[in-house]
């Protein structure tokens, strides 16, 4: 079995305003090996674009570790280590964004985009070298080097995407971020990107944390998924194997609302009531117990843990060995 | 159920914007009609036109768009209005706008202002097309709030477009499209930036609503899953013209057109296994000074040289009710 690379255990991170609390991560624990595509799901409000940058260390998290395996083979706490570390390690950790007309400085040439992240880690390298290396990378993501010296304007959303994956891969890292990184593209478009990161895994050995509110791209792309509901991990599995059977209430209704783009198939939607709360104001107990149409009293007092059910399988639900929820397919 | 009446007929439709450049032609020539009781879903990507040829209907693009062509809207009664030839400021659209055609869009939170309380917003339209009697026109708000599920319709009358979430919203928009019960729903992508929870729940609403109004609905969007449970029938477009439609079943089944083949094809379903996705060659060209053949010609992979290379093909029936834009001959 492959290595882990990656270990976030207890994570939490609070946004405080004034008298607000937010528990925007609330005590995320998971784990991720080498080369495989781990996907985070969820609606508005579930942490998982904050997971994400807590993991990459954009925001310091206040309680808990995420525990990286270096390729000198070292284990470090990202969340812990000092600047001069961190600065080091981020070469092999990147992050893709999803909006690809904010995430590129539109004052830089494409070539100075994808270019930066060396200049900033390799400032000793030879200018013809640094180069070869940009032109080398536009080619691998399928961008033309003649084009390079454009402005981001000049290119449509899925060449920009490209060219955020090119300055991400630029410096061969082992870990990849993806956040909501085909969201904003069209259905052909996305595709096409999709297949150009599947083809970068195998080709560099990357692993990927994917995070998406699209279901079927999640389902296509990952090897696990994660869902998450206001900051808590409710369930992580294989992916086919939570599609086609979750444990938990929250996995069954958010499958079940996924439209299918087979107009044969009639959607069984599980109807959950009300709305999402407000992570400001998360309810007592599970957090879920608001909507879950299998609620028992137990569910509204007592706050839940995600627990191994069965193996790799790991649920966060005080009903988890009585249910015998439905998935699709 | 009474028999399905044709209640838009658009044809040839063209909209051009003149640019330092030259023309652009987002529209070149789009026909389609819709019927009572009918979700015709608008199906393309970015920039193939379904957002202007669709706001042509309510003469709300900008004023720099030249429209032309027809759009027959044909009232309860029979009478028929040619909108292009309407202005676009006038009184006869103004009349036609909100109430016998609506329309609701992508971000809810754009929709409304911010400065006033979405009860105010809402009463507006009966003001305008109904009543202007306060009570009434106040009760009529209220009851197709509720018609669309917006709990404690009182309280929420009163509050302000920031205290509701994004789904609350998007049905308060819903609600203010249907208050004086048009003949035509127009929804633009209104899904796209609601969570897959609230999408479904609004969708399942507006299939209820067309149940109850008998109106017809013009469903804009890009993706294919919501137009698999929602639309009747389908039109395909491509580069500003109607390449394919079908009934729903049957385009899904029996995609003719190679851009709808393709489309079809980089839809990963779910339970479809992790092979890789199809993805159509390159992107789609300006819509400019384009030469007169088929527009999908420089990123087709099945197309035939000498076929293909000649006139822009219109659309030829290729099966029952199924039309599609191709110069391949698909007749079995």
């Amino acid at each position: 079995m492959a290595e882990t690379i990656l270990k976030v255990e207890n994570l939490s991170k609070v946004f405080t305003s004034g008298k607000t609390k937010i528990r925007a991560v609330n005590n995320v624990t998971f784990h991720v090996c080498q080369g495989e595509t781990v996907g985070i799901v969820g609606e508005s409000g579930c942490g998982k674009t904050t997971l994400g940058r807590c993991i990459v260390r954009a925001h310091q998290s206040t309680e808990g570790k995420v525990l990286y395996r270096a390729a000198d083979g070292q284990e470090y706490d990202l969340q812990n280590i000092d600047k001069k570390q961190l600065l080091k390690i981020r070469r092999e950790i990147q992050m893709i964004f999803q909006d690809p007309y904010s995430s590129l400085d539109p004052r830089m040439t494409v070539y100075d985009i994808i270019l930066e992240p060396l200049k900033a880690n390799f400032k000793d390298m030879p200018k013809k070298e640094m180069e070869e290396r940009v032109k080398t990378m536009a080619l691998k993501v399928g961008l033309n080097p003649s084009y390079l010296k454009r402005y981001p304007h000049a290119f449509s959303g899925g060449q920009r995407q490209r060219i955020g994956i090119a300055r991400a891969l630029i410096l061969y890292p082992r870990l990849i971020v993806c956040d909501e990184a085909v969201s904003a593209l069209d259905v052909s478009v996305q595709a096409q990107v999709i297949n150009l990161l599947k083809d970068l895994q195998k080709e560099m050995n990357l692993t990927y944390l994917f995070i998406s509110h699209d279901l079927s791209v999640v389902e296509h792309i990952s090897d696990k998924v994660g869902v998450m509901y206001l900051g808590q991990m409710m369930e992580y599995a294989p992916t086919k194997q939570l599609f086609r059977k979750p444990f938990h209430p929250y996995s069954e209704a958010l499958l079940s609302a996924v439209p299918i783009a087979d107009p044969e198939i009639e959607m069984k939607r599980i109807p959950l009531n009300g709305e999402i709360p407000s992570p400001a104001n998360a309810p007592s107990g599970c957090f879920f117990h608001t909507r879950c149409k299998y609620v028992k009293p137990q569910c509204a007092k007592d706050s839940v843990e995600i627990l191994e059910k069965e193996e790799m399988r790991y649920v966060a639900c005080h009903l988890k060995d009585e249910l015998d929820l439905s998935g699709i397919v | 159920m009474a028999e399905n009446q044709v209640v838009l007929n658009v044809q040839d439709l063209k909209i051009g914007i003149k640019m330092e450049e030259g023309l652009l032609t987002p529209v070149r020539g789009v026909n389609f009609d819709l019927h009572t009781n009918e979700t015709l879903g608008l199906v393309g990507e970015s920039g193939c036109g379904k957002s202007l040829s669709c706001k042509a209907i309510l003469g709300i693009n900008s004023k720099n768009c030249i429209t032309t062509g027809a759009i027959e809207f044909i009232e309860k009664d029979g009478e028929k209005k040619d909108i292009v030839s309407m202005s676009c400021a006038g009184k006869e659209i103004r009349k036609i706008r909100g109430k016998s055609i609506s329309m609701i869009f992508q971000e809810p939170m754009s929709a409304f202002s911010p400065l006033f309380t979405v009860g105010r917003q809402m009463v507006e339209t009966v003001y305008m097309h109904v009543t202007k009697d306060k009570k009434t026109a106040k009760e009529m708000v209220l009851d197709t709030m509720k018609k669309v599920g917006i709990s404690n319709p009182e309280k929420r009358y009163r509050q302000y477009p920031h205290e509701f979430s994004g789904g609350m919203l998007q049905r308060a928009l819903i609600a203010m499209a249907l208050v004086c019960n048009p003949r035509i729903l127009i929804a633009d992508e209104p899904t796209t930036a609601l969570d897959v929870t609230i999408q479904a729940q609004i969708l399942e609403l507006l299939k209820e609503i067309q149940d109850n109004y008998g109106m017809a609905i013009l469903y804009i969007t890009h993706d294919l899953g919501t137009v698999a449970q929602i639309c009747d029938r389908v039109a395909v477009m491509y580069l500003g013209r109607i390449i394919e439609t079908a009934p729903t079943k049957e385009l899904f089944a029996n995609p003719v057109h190679p851009y709808t083949k393709g489309l079809l094809g980089s839809v990963h379903k779910i339970g479809g296994g992790s092979g890789r996705l199809f993805s159509i060659e390159g992107s789609v060209p300006l819509a400019m000074n384009l030469e007169d053949r088929c527009g999908f010609y420089d990123r087709c992979t099945d197309k035939d040289v000498l076929l293909c290379g000649g006139v822009e093909p219109g659309l030829k029936q290729v099966g029952e009710d199924h039309y599609a834009a191709c110069c391949l001959d698909f007749k079995k």
